[in-house]
């Protein structure tokens, strides 16, 4: 008896998945690893016999595996409870929340980085006022056993190396609760102080700018799909008012013009996308409602991206420049420097890997 | 085509066995030799020809051994063939080299690519026709029946070396039970199971470790035995899966692994470690030298000659050699000096076989003789590395549950236990019943884990 069992099980199994392999309808893209997924390759005689196809068929089985991400959510839990693996695939959780690994500390891209800052100071922003905000990762404020980069050291490297630049603190506004359980980015409707505090050490004083919250639910942040563990969404609150509703907004990357938020994002593969399209190389956002004339200008990541409509109503025109897309050399065929306001802000985890920054 | 692979699981092998088991008897081997001939491309494009001239020519040796007056020139012939395909896949850029390095010339490298499993076919197909001029074995005529023994897919390219006399009769009939069908089944599990979840997550620390920022002393012991348990369960795992599928095609392969790390010594160590490839030294090399019955200097001699072979056997590179040679030194201490003493002291001898085998596979390991002694310091201490680092613990931490279990399943505690609770009435009920689902989840937690990674191959690929 237990040797049928045994025999129909396993057959079940590799003759189930060998027909649902035909059956089902092979996916383009995965939601929750946010990429493309391999579709059946080309088959020609030059490409099975160079191996290139072989390699690729390869590719194409795990891709589309039936229930692929319930087998990834498998092994997750296996890694979890069964081998008490402190992180699976350098993700874990703590509390409901998902962290990934930040570690080590590269000392040399936190050089390379204040080396970057300094020669775009010297070729255009002498002689301005310019400010930089460091963000920490979420793993900053986890105190536990996992590992995480000398923070310390990386902020008291950017401050030893960038003297001509004013810092602006920021991590005494933050904590856990102002990052989103399951992505990197932090919280919009969390952030007002940070924008507050922007506007005091840019401006000389903090607005009282009120705001009106809008939902959305539910939000899937990066590490939802990296942890596989499946679970709830949470929620995604962005922020609105008049100057926010009437902003204009230029990318000049395709020469689009559109509002703050890009509600066509939520739901897609990263509803974080609302905030100012995402990632984009070049914004410009005027705010015609204030006649200050006063402009500000973000070397930023995208944790700007959530920031700067919080800090609208303060200028006539805010510019935000992603160096990750477009390279420093050739800033002044795009942009004129003179007295804006100037201010870079990063994240931690881009500044630890900041050969990612174009020259 | 890797066994732990989607490919294989969830393609190759429904299709084979609905096949296999659709045809009649006189047709299966056919089913098999077009599989495993399917199955070597998959992996190897470019050199399939070298199996098929392999298959061909041994086929014809076989037969002319057989019938010949002239039975050692051509086993002379036969054997200076297989090792010539042999030495100029596997060993010729290695002498390259080192003649460059030696007499100072600048020969350039033939970058010869290796075929997949060379070392294993060529010991097979050497075993065969050496038996056949033994006359331990016939020839075989029908050269369907021994292209299928010498391609035969589960022990084709990472073995273990089976001997066509081991397999002669099932070549030509065997039975196909559902006991032996479930057998493989079990066994297969168990074989893809060692390789996934333990050799390649042990595999993973190895390399996390031995990359990491801060190493430490502990870290570095912690690779040796990282080291050791993955390719221990990388091996003995595909030993494993080939014997599994081979009992679900009707064969009976030898066992290749008995609980080596359990040894007493390493003398008894290589007789539970790739018991397939020591055998064969010992019949077709070690013997025929004269074994132990000659004089103590020739014994010490034939000892080397097989450790040496058994070393550079598994890899053209000084390391390998280096190895051999170790084992060779340990193994005529304990048999002239110590082994009595090992005898008497359990607890010791234990400690000191695991410490010798660990260090012995740092020494498989390594790329380089300086990193080998880079690694040793380290080791010892002598690297200048604090004891522990915030980093090597977490790492260590995070595994520790891994190695508890690899340990474990390292010796016979889970198959004891298993055997010794069927015996009790209640609980053989409840374990027949439930060890089918349990082979099923491992299964599935095995398909989770390829899925999950793309980039799993089988160390022994190399050899």
């Amino acid at each position: 008896m237990k040797e049928k069992v045994t025999i129909v099980l396993f057959l079940s199994i590799i003759y189930g998945f060998f027909l649902f392999n035909f059956i089902m309808k092979d996916e383009e893209l995965s939601f929750e690893e946010r990429r493309h997924l391999k579709q059946f390759p080309e088959i020609t005689i030059s490409k099975v016999l160079d191996g290139s196809a072989i390699k690729e068929f390869e590719t194409y089985t795990l891709d589309q595996f039936p229930f692929r991400n319930n087998f990834r959510g498998l092994k997750a839990n296996v890694e979890y409870s069964m081998f008490q693996k402190l992180d699976n695939n350098g993700i874990y959780i703590k509390n409901n929340k998902i962290f990934k690994i930040e570690y080590p500390l590269k000392e040399t891209n936190v050089e390379l980085f204040t080396k970057k800052v300094n020669q775009i100071y010297d070729k255009y922003l002498q002689g301005m006022n310019v400010y930089y905000m460091v963000i920490p990762d979420k793993n900053y404020y986890l105190e536990d056993e996992h590992l995480k980069m000398d923070y310390d050291k990386l902020y008291k490297l950017i401050k030893e190396n960038t003297k001509e630049l004013s810092y602006i603190e920021v991590r005494d506004l933050l904590s856990l609760e102002h990052y989103y359980d399951t992505d990197t980015h932090w919280r919009q409707e969390k952030i007002i102080p940070v924008a507050r505090r922007l506007e005091e050490k840019m401006i000389g004083n903090a607005s009282n700018h009120q705001y009106e919250f809008q939902d959305y639910k539910p939000f899937y942040g990066v590490y939802y799909g990296q942890a596989a563990i499946g679970g709830k969404g949470e929620k995604l609150t962005f922020l609105t008012n008049k100057a926010i509703e009437h902003a204009y907004v230029e990318n000049k990357s395709d020469s689009s013009f559109h509002g703050v938020y890009h509600l066509k994002e939520l739901g897609k593969m990263d509803s974080y996308n609302v905030f100012l399209s995402g990632s984009t190389p070049f914004i410009t956002i005027q705010n015609k409602e204030n006649k200050s004339g006063k402009e500000l200008v973000i070397f930023r990541d995208s944790f700007a991206s959530s920031l700067t409509p919080l800090l609208i109503e303060s200028y006539s025109k805010i510019t935000l420049i992603d160096l990750r897309y477009m390279g420093a050399s050739k800033l002044n065929e795009v942009i004129t420097f003179e007295d804006q306001d100037v201010l870079f802000l990063y994240s931690t985890m881009v500044i630890n890997e900041s050969v990612m920054l174009k020259d | 085509m890797l066994f732990s692979s989607i490919s294989f699981l969830y393609y190759f092998l429904p299709l084979l066995l609905f096949c296999y088991f659709l045809v009649p008897n006189r047709w299966k081997n056919i089913v098999l030799l077009i599989s495993s001939l399917f199955f070597y491309f998959y992996g190897e494009q470019l050199h399939i020809w070298i199996l098929l001239l392999s298959c061909f020519m041994n086929y014809l040796l076989g037969i002319v051994v057989e019938k010949s007056n002239h039975k050692k020139v051509i086993l002379v012939v036969t054997i200076a063939i297989n090792l010539g395909l042999l030495g100029y896949f596997k060993y010729t850029d290695f002498f390259i080299d080192n003649m460059n390095t030696i007499f100072q010339t600048e020969f350039g490298l033939l970058k010869v690519v290796m075929p997949i499993g060379i070392s294993f076919f060529t010991f097979q197909t050497l075993s065969y026709v050496v038996d056949v001029y033994r006359g331990t074995v016939k020839a075989n005529r029908n050269f369907l029946d021994f292209a299928t023994y010498v391609c035969l897919f589960p022990q084709l390219v990472a073995g273990p070396i089976v001997r066509y006399k081991d397999v002669a009769e099932e070549l030509k009939s065997r039975k196909h039970t559902m006991t032996g069908f479930e057998t493989g089944i079990r066994r297969f599990i168990i074989g893809l199971s060692k390789k996934v979840l333990l050799a390649n997550v042990i595999g993973e620390l190895s390399v996390i470790l031995l990359e990491a920022n801060e190493a430490s002393i502990i870290g570095f012991w912690v690779i040796a035995l990282s080291y050791t348990l993955q390719i221990y369960f990388d091996f003995s795992g595909y030993s494993d899966m080939a014997i599994g599928l081979g009992n679900m095609f009707g064969f009976h392969f030898l066992e290749n692994f008995n609980y080596p790390l359990i040894a007493k010594s390493i003398t008894d160590f290589w007789r539970r470690w790739h018991i397939s490839l020591s055998s064969w030294l010992r019949d077709y090399v070690y013997i025929p030298l004269g074994g132990n019955r000659v004089s103590e200097l020739k014994w010490i001699r034939n000892i080397l000659v097989v450790w040496f072979l058994t070393g550079f056997w598994h890899g053209a590179a000084w390391n390998f050699i280096i190895w051999g040679i170790y084992f060779a030194l340990i193994l005529v201490l304990e048999k002239k000096i110590y082994g009595k003493f090992l005898e008497k002291h359990r607890i010791f001898r234990h400690f000191y076989t695991v410490l010798l085998v660990l260090i012995s596979f740092v020494i498989f390991n390594i790329s380089s003789i300086n990193d080998g002694i880079l690694f040793f310091k380290n080791m010892f201490g002598l690297g200048g590395l604090p004891l522990l680092t915030v980093e090597t613990s977490y790492y260590i931490r995070s595994y520790i549950v891994v190695l508890v279990i690899a340990l474990i399943a390292s010796t016979p505690i889970f198959t004891n236990m298993f055997h010794k609770l069927k015996q009790k009435k209640g609980f053989n009920l409840f374990l027949n019943g439930i060890e089918p689902f349990y082979y099923v989840a491992l299964l599935l937690i095995v398909t989770a884990f390829l899925i999950d990674s793309s980039f799993n191959p089988f160390l022994y690929f190399r050899f």
